[in-house]
């Protein structure tokens, strides 16, 4: 609204609604595999995502290509190493195909994600994310459960049981590893103005269900071992969220380690520019309060800009702090013999010892370390593990598990998150529709002048070698 | 200041295959990248081994590549998902039938079996092929294996032996006193040893140039791709449609490789930048192309590598006179399929000043008289885009 105020032509581009199929990819929100049926009614989730966002239909009225349902792939510029792009432009894909827009200014603001870390029966239908939960409720309008439970105490915990309380669903507790209530006091008095019990110094031990989750074994992390089982239909996960930044990385945005969140962001300067030219990053991991004036003064007249200031937001303790916490206890309590990555089913113990996947059925002639890195360069590459595990490298890209593996990378080999290089982030940064993503201009010179693989040209007769013939 | 019998510059697979061996053999061996171990042409390779049928010089080097191939995870102690089913070129139209006749003709200079099938005997190795299948050219040698893994095979394989790997550790030049290779100038300061293998793709030829070489590579950078796993369906290695390779991993992902090639320079201190295209578009619809069953699945992931191509597309395997200890190789290519057997021939080259390996007609001399402006006038220099 505020570039098409300034009288910019303005294109918004948001993958919601989302397709039920590409939600079951568990992006940008971990939905988990008991999506509600009622999904699969497009018209209906198309009205109630639309009219659930004020702000989206007064963009619409203001004359912005609103796109909605659409999802940026990919984005493209001239590049050292590839200077044949032209125009910079972002890859987009609908329901009916794909497009690439050309643009003089591109403003990633691609939000967070959850992070979701692994116990046992995580994969079971009804176990979800604290950004899914409340995005299934306040805008998809569409919420399989009636009894929750809450992991985690965190702002993002407390908005879905507030939220989730409106409409009647019952929060059967909140799960704390520490003794501390992580929203506030006031957040607190809330909870239990509600009768909401919070089993502080606690972590999840397993989702119970056969089909669907049925109940939860909540263990006591005091040493006692005590254990709980509480009675619930969904368990959301609401610990902490990271920012979106597949786009801005598989473009070529440099990225830098942020300590608080603990995330790989985007570098950018005074005006929220990225290292790459006319990108901008506009994000709530950003500490600047005023991020839209300074981005659209940049973009009106390419103001100077100063290297950023070093501070990101801080959301009451550090998330860092919190996401290690809850690793180290469900570690703790529940052993590594837990799925650690859906996809391809490996376990945390797998994992950590670089185990080749089950369906290789081959070993390891001598046990091998993750850490590789001498003086120079980071100490351990999650491109490294992933190749060689496979965690992180299933159909959904590593958006649930690879945060929780880099955390227990660090733990367990003690290295700092900030020396462990996350695995490449690569585009799609979506899985797409091979059908829908196939390129329509295929033309003459790249259907017919299009080298053949160099190694499969035949070698002519005048340089075939003559030694053996 | 650190000491070693032999230094590798280049941690992808020919550097690492070269090491493997001299360290098994018994040297003290160094691998020093500017990146990280097989972060250029390795990362990217298809897989496959091409066993150059159509050069006499190179085929029997594809021949012992081959027989190495198949008790490569014995030796390793790793598994690289060898699979040997055969090669498979398909033809889909009129014109590709011409040309695969023509790929045949050359193919029979070598003796690895290729025949030329019908189309219903292309569908039973290959099920989905599209209906618009023509022909195929084929032979059950050779196979194709998971790049990722061969590579960290190797480097495994070789610490287990007290190899050491240095990333991340740009190397500057090559030393030499009195005609005798003595290490090399890193930003790590000067690592010395009495034999340099350089294995650094593109890069070889910086290092060599202030030896008076030209060095005949080009570098160029490439793109790939893979689609959600499928079940499994062929086992083959396909190819088709002006060069596109897929092949199905174990996993049942289609692993795909092709498409336009952009000429590109490299720099010696940093990783370089390997962006990916639009283009990967095409490459999907290729793939449909050739499978029409493709379309039911998802694109996953796509990358892009840089690799190092010779002037003739032939492997280079050289052990320089002057100076002394100095040897380079260069994969032109197909570097992966043959990694086992050069490195070999490397290791054996720099330990003992000559090799087993039949290496004959891949030396530099076949380059004697090059034109310094080889590249532009090939237009293979940097910037040139699908020549």
């Amino acid at each position: 609204m505020a570039a098409r105020g300034a009288d910019y032509e303005v294109t918004l581009i948001d993958e919601h609604p989302q397709e039920l199929k590409n939600m079951s990819f568990d992006a940008p929100y971990f939905y988990g595999s008991g999506l509600p049926a009622s999904l699969s009614d497009e018209t209906a989730v198309f009205d109630n995502v639309l009219s659930s966002n004020e702000l989206l239909l007064e963009c619409v009225e203001n004359e912005v290509d609103v796109k909605i349902g659409v999802v940026a792939w990919g984005a493209f510029h001239n590049a050292p190493n590839s200077q044949h792009i032209g125009t910079p432009k972002v890859g987009i894909v609908s329901r009916e195909g794909n497009e690439l827009l050309e643009y003089d200014a591109l403003i990633l603001a691609t939000g967070s994600r959850d992070f979701v870390p692994s116990f046992k029966g995580w994969e079971l239908p009804g176990v979800l994310g604290g950004k899914a939960g409340a995005k299934l409720l306040t805008s998809y309008q569409c919420f399989n459960g009636t009894r929750c439970l809450v992991l985690g105490t965190a702002p993002l915990a407390v908005e879905f049981a507030r939220a989730a309380c409106d409409r009647g669903i019952d929060i059967a507790g909140f799960v704390e590893p520490t003794s501390k209530f992580q929203a506030g006091d006031q957040e607190l008095e809330w909870a239990l103005n509600a009768g909401i019990p919070i089993l502080y110094e606690s972590v999840i031990l397993e989702a119970g269900g056969t089909d669907k989750v049925s109940s939860a074994t909540v263990i006591s992390t005091d040493g006692s071992g005590k254990q709980a089982e509480v009675e619930c239909d969904t368990i959301c996960v609401s610990i902490a969220v990271l920012p979106n930044v597949e786009l801005p990385a598989a473009m070529g945005c440099e990225m830098q380690f942020a300590e608080e969140h603990p995330a790989w962001v985007p570098k950018v300067d005074s005006n929220l520019q990225t290292s790459v030219q006319d990108v901008y990053w506009l994000s709530a991991f950003n500490a600047q309060d005023d991020q839209i004036p300074r981005i659209l003064s940049a973009v009106g007249d390419a103001a100077s800009a100063s290297e950023a200031p070093t501070g990101t937001t801080q959301h009451g303790a550090r998330a860092a702090d919190y996401i290690n916490v809850w690793v180290a206890k469900l570690l703790e309590m529940g052993g590594s013999d837990v799925v650690l990555c859906q996809c391809e089913t490996v376990t945390r113990s797998e994992f950590l010892e670089l185990q080749p996947p089950r369906y290789l059925k081959a070993g390891m002639r001598h046990p091998h370390v993750a850490v590789t890195g001498g003086d120079a360069g980071p100490k351990i590459s999650q491109d490294l593990t992933k190749r060689m595990t496979r965690v992180g490298m299933g159909h959904c890209q590593g958006k649930r598990c690879r945060d929780e593996a880099a955390v227990l990378l660090s733990q367990h080999y003690g290295i700092p998150l900030k020396d462990i290089k996350p695995g490449s982030y690569r585009f799609p940064v979506r899985p797409i529709d091979m059908s829908l993503i196939a390129a329509e201009d295929d033309d003459y010179h790249t259907r017919e002048k299009w080298p053949h693989w160099m190694h499969e040209e035949v070698v002519p007769e005048s340089v075939a070698g003559t030694a053996k013939r | 200041m650190m000491n070693y019998d032999v230094i590798v510059v280049g941690s992808g697979l020919l550097g690492l295959s070269t090491a493997y061996h001299a360290q098994k053999a018994g040297a003290r061996v160094l691998v020093i990248d500017r990146g990280a171990v097989a972060y250029e042409a390795s990362s990217r390779a298809t897989g496959y081994l091409s066993l150059r049928a159509d050069d006499p010089d190179e085929a029997p080097l594809a021949g012992m590549a081959e027989k190495l191939w198949d008790t490569l995870d014995e030796e390793l102690g790793y598994p690289t998902e060898w699979t040997q089913k055969g090669r498979l070129w398909v033809a889909f139209s009129d014109k590709q039938l011409e040309e695969l006749h023509q790929t045949y003709k050359a193919f029979t200079r070598a003796d690895f079996g290729f025949e030329l099938i019908d189309a219903q005997a292309c569908r039973e190795l290959i099920p989905i092929l599209s209906p618009e299948t023509r022909a195929g050219l084929y032979t059950p040698r050779s196979g194709h294996a998971n790049p990722q893994r061969v590579s960290q095979a190797y480097a495994w394989a070789f610490q287990d032996y007290g190899g050491t790997i240095l990333e991340h550790t740009p190397v500057y030049s090559v030393i030499a006193e009195g005609g005798k290779a003595k290490g090399v100038k890193t930003a790590a300061g000067d690592i010395l040893a009495d034999r340099v293998v350089l294995c650094a793709g593109g890069y070889n030829a910086n290092l060599l140039e202030p030896f008076g070489v030209v060095f005949p590579v080009a570098t160029v950078r490439l793109e790939a791709l893979v689609t959600t796993p499928l079940p499994p369906m062929y086992e083959v290695g396909f190819i088709g449609l002006n060069g596109l390779s897929i092949r199905q991993t174990k996993r049942g992902n289609l692993h795909a490789n092709g498409g336009p090639h952009e000429w590109v320079d490299l720099d010696a201190d940093i990783e370089p930048n390997k962006p990916n295209t639009p283009i990967v578009r095409n490459l999907v619809r290729r793939m449909i192309e050739a499978f029409p069953v493709a379309k039911g699945a998802q694109l996953l992931r796509t990358w892009a590598g840089v690799l190092d191509i010779t002037r003739d597309q032939k492997t280079i395997i050289h052990r320089f006179d002057h100076p002394e200890g100095l040897l380079v190789a260069a994969g032109a290519g197909h570097g992966f399929g043959m990694a086992p057997a050069i490195g070999i021939a490397m290791a054996e080259l720099a330990l003992k000043g000559h090799t087993s390996a039949p290496i004959e007609g891949l030396s530099l001399e076949r380059f004697a008289g090059l034109s310094p402006t080889w590249k532009a006038e090939k237009k293979w220099d940097a910037g040139s885009y699908n020549t």
